[in-house]
C-alpha cells in the first residue's frame, strides 16, 4: 500500500473543506494517493512543513517566500494554478476621482488590506516604492482583518473598498481577484473606477521541501498536472480551487515579493 | 453597497450553499448582473412594501439534472406502475401497507398497456411494476409482456410464489429488456424475517436462484431498518455468492410511510419525483403512492398532463431547492 502524500492547507473560509476533499478522492485510485491536513494560518503550515509533519504546502505567495527563507533555499516549488501566474493589484478610487496613475496617489488616503497579504498589502507598496512614490508619500490606512490568511478571505479587501465607497479613503489596493469578483468598474458604474494596476505576479505555490524524496512528489505532481478541464469529474474539482489547470512553477512571479520582503523587513514568521 | 454583501456571504460557501443577504429592489438589476458575471445564482427576492428586504444567492450555477441525477432518474424517465395493492405477506414496513386483506385496487391489464403506451410516447424510457405482489395476478406475464414490447421494464416480487401459476407465469416472461427485482433484507433469515414474517427468507432465496437458473437478470433490494455496516456488508457478500453483481444491489433505507411506524420523512420538497400510478391517482414518488399529500392528480388517463405537470413542478423545484432534493431508491 502506498503511503498517502500529506497535503496541508489553510482553512481560510469552511468552503475549503469539499476542494480538498475532492482533491483526495481524485487521487485515491491513482499511484500517488493523497490527504490533507488543514490549518487555521499559514504560519502554522510553514511550521508543520518544516518539521516534516506535511509533505507538501499549497502556500500563499508569501508562504512561500517565507519557505524559501526559512529553509535557506532547500524546498522545492512544485505547481500552481493557471490562476497564480497572472494576478495583479489594482488601486481603486471612487468613480470621477480623477486619480490616474500611480502619481495620482501622493498625498492620497491609501487604504490596505491585512498586512500579510501580499496582494492586498506589501506589493502594493513595493509597487508603488518601484514607480517612485513612497510610504512617506501616503497615508496608510490598514485593515488587519484576516491576518494569518494572507488575504485569502478578501475581507481585508473587501473592508479597504467600503473605506473608499464611505469616504474614508481615497484609495484603496486589493487582489485582481477581488476586483473581477465585485465585477471591476461594470456591475458599480459611478461607484469605483479602476486608478492603477500593477504588472502580474504569482500568487499560489505547492511547496516540498528538498527531503522529500523525488518518488514521493513526482508521481502527485504529474497526476495534478494531468487533471482535464475537459474531464467533467476533473473540472468539479479545478472550478472549486478557481483554475481550469495546474501548470508548473513559474519562479519568476515571485521576484517583486522577495525584494519586497526584504526592503519592508518582513519577519520569517507571522 | 450590495455588491460587495454579496461577495462577503458567497465567499465562505460551498457549491451548492446558499445565503440570504439584504437588499432593496432597486438592487436585485445589480443582483441579476453580479450572479451572471459571477457564476452564482439567485434563487428568489422578497421585498416589503417599501422595498427593503432580502436576496437568496446560491453559490454556483444551477447543474443540469440530467448531468446531476443521470439520464435514467430525470423525472419522467421512470414510470412506476402498482399493479395491485394486495399482498401474500405483511410486512410491518410496507410503505403502502399491503398485506392479504388490503384491498386489492388493480390497474387492470388493458389500462397499463395505454399508460406504459403513453409515457413511451411522452419519452419514459424504463417501467417499474410493483404492488402488493404482483405475481396474485393471474395475468402477470400477459402484462409484463406488454410492458416490454413497449419498455424496457423491471417486476418488483417477493419472490416466493414462483409455483404452480405463478411459476408458469415467470417461465412466460420475457428474458430480455426485462428484470425481477427481488426482496430480501439480509444475509440470514432472522431479520428478514422478523419484518416479513417467518420462512419468507428460504423462500425469496429459493426465488431468487430459480429465477437465476431460468436465465433471468435479477436484482436484489432489500429494505433496511437500522444502517448496520456489518448486516449489510453480509448482505453484499451473500448476494456476492448467488452472482448478483453489485450495480443490482439495492439498499435502501425505510421509509415512514404506509405500514411503517418509523423510518425517513419524505415531502415533495425532499424527493425528485418517479411518476407513480395507482388506480387512486398519480403521485410524486413509489414510496409515497397511497399519500394524499404526494398525491399529484387524481385523473389517471390521459396520463401526459400529469407527465407534464409532474415534470414541470421539479423543473421549478429544483431551480430553487435543489440543495435539499434528493434521490430514493426504490430501485
Amino acid at each position: 500500500m502506498i503511503e498517502p502524500l500529506v497535503v496541508g492547507a489553510v482553512a481560510y473560509t469552511p468552503n475549503v473543506v469539499p476542494i480538498w476533499e475532492g482533491m483526495r478522492e481524485h487521487f485515491a485510485e491513482s499511484d500517488a494517493p493523497m490527504d490533507f491536513v488543514l490549518f487555521s494560518n499559514y504560519g502554522r503550515q510553514v511550521d508543520a512543513l518544516l518539521a516534516g509533519h506535511v509533505d507538501v504546502a499549497w502556500n500563499t505567495n508569501l508562504a512561500y517566500v517565507r519557505t524559501v527563507l526559512r529553509t535557506g533555499g532547500t524546498c522545492r516549488a512544485l505547481a500552481m494554478r493557471d490562476t497564480d501566474t497572472t494576478f495583479s493589484t489594482v488601486f481603486v478610487a471612487q468613480a470621477g476621482s480623477g486619480m490616474t496613475g500611480p502619481a495620482s496617489l501622493k498625498g492620497k488616503r491609501l487604504a490596505l488590506g491585512s498586512a500579510d497579504s501580499a496582494q492586498a498589502a506589501i506589493l502594493p507598496l513595493h509597487y508603488l516604492r518601484a514607480a517612485d512614490v513612497d510610504d512617506a508619500d501616503l497615508e496608510l490606512i490598514r485593515f488587519d482583518t484576516d491576518i494569518g490568511k494572507h488575504g485569502d478571505t478578501g475581507r481585508s479587501e473587501l473592508d479597504a473598498i467600503d473605506a473608499v465607497l464611505s469616504g474614508d479613503a481615497d484609495a484603496a489596493a486589493i487582489g485582481s481577484n477581488t476586483w473581477e469578483s465585485i465585477g471591476r468598474e461594470e456591475l458599480m458604474p459611478g461607484a469605483l473606477e479602476e486608478v492603477w494596476q500593477t504588472e502580474q505576479y504569482c500568487h499560489c505555490m505547492f511547496t516540498a521541501l528538498d527531503a522529500l524524496p523525488e518518488d514521493r512528489w513526482r508521481p502527485w505532481v504529474t497526476r495534478l498536472l494531468e487533471m482535464d478541464w475537459a474531464r467533467a469529474e476533473d473540472r468539479r474539482i479545478l472550478e472549486l480551487e478557481g483554475l481550469r489547470r495546474w501548470v508548473p512553477p513559474q519562479l519568476d512571479g515571485y521576484r517583486g515579493l522577495f525584494e519586497a520582503v526584504e526592503e519592508q523587513g518582513i519577519a520569517a514568521t507571522w | 453597497m450590495v455588491i460587495l454583501d454579496l461577495v462577503r456571504a458567497v465567499r465562505t460557501l460551498s457549491v451548492g450553499q446558499t445565503a440570504d443577504v439584504a437588499a432593496t429592489r432597486n438592487d436585485l438589476p445589480s443582483v441579476r448582473r453580479w450572479c451572471e458575471h459571477t457564476g452564482n445564482t439567485l434563487v428568489g427576492a422578497k421585498f416589503d412594501r417599501a422595498g427593503r428586504g432580502r436576496v437568496l444567492i446560491r453559490r454556483g450555477r444551477t447543474p443540469d439534472p440530467r448531468l446531476a441525477l443521470g439520464p435514467d432518474r430525470i423525472p419522467g424517465a421512470r414510470l412506476w406502475l402498482y399493479t395491485n395493492f394486495h399482498c401474500n405477506l405483511r410486512c410491518d414496513y410496507c410503505c403502502v401497507a399491503s398485506s392479504p386483506r388490503a384491498p386489492r385496487r388493480e390497474l387492470g391489464a388493458e389500462r397499463i398497456s395505454r399508460l406504459v403506451a403513453e409515457a413511451a410516447d411522452w419519452g419514459a424510457s424504463q417501467v417499474f411494476l410493483t404492488g402488493g405482489e404482483p405475481f396474485l395476478l393471474p395475468d402477470i406475464d400477459r402484462i409484463v409482456r406488454d410492458c416490454t414490447s413497449r419498455l424496457p421494464t423491471v417486476l418488483l416480487t417477493n419472490g416466493m410464489l414462483f409455483r404452480g401459476r405463478g411459476l408458469s407465469a415467470l417461465y412466460a416472461m420475457p428474458r430480455d429488456h426485462f428484470a425481477l427485482q427481488i426482496s430480501l433484507d439480509s444475509a440470514t433469515p432472522q431479520l428478514h424475517d422478523a419484518h416479513r414474517g417467518r420462512g419468507s427468507w428460504a423462500r425469496a432465496v429459493s426465488g431468487i436462484e430459480l429465477a437465476l437458473a431460468a436465465g433471468f437478470r435479477v436484482r436484489v433490494a432489500a429494505t433496511i431498518t437500522e444502517s448496520r455496516p456489518d448486516t449489510i456488508a453480509a448482505l453484499h457478500a451473500f448476494l456476492d455468492g448467488l452472482g448478483i453483481p453489485r450495480e443490482d444491489q439495492i439498499i435502501r433505507p425505510v421509509a415512514k410511510q404506509g405500514a411503517a411506524a418509523s423510518g425517513i420523512r419524505l415531502t415533495r420538497e425532499s424527493l425528485v419525483p418517479e411518476i407513480t400510478v395507482t388506480v387512486d391517482g398519480v403521485y410524486w414518488h413509489p414510496v409515497a403512492a397511497t399519500d394524499e399529500r404526494l398525491l399529484v392528480r387524481r385523473e389517471i388517463e390521459p396520463l401526459r398532463p400529469a407527465l407534464d405537470q409532474i415534470y414541470g413542478l421539479f423543473a421549478d423545484q429544483w431551480a430553487h431547492t435543489r440543495s435539499a432534493v434528493a434521490l430514493f431508491p426504490c430501485a
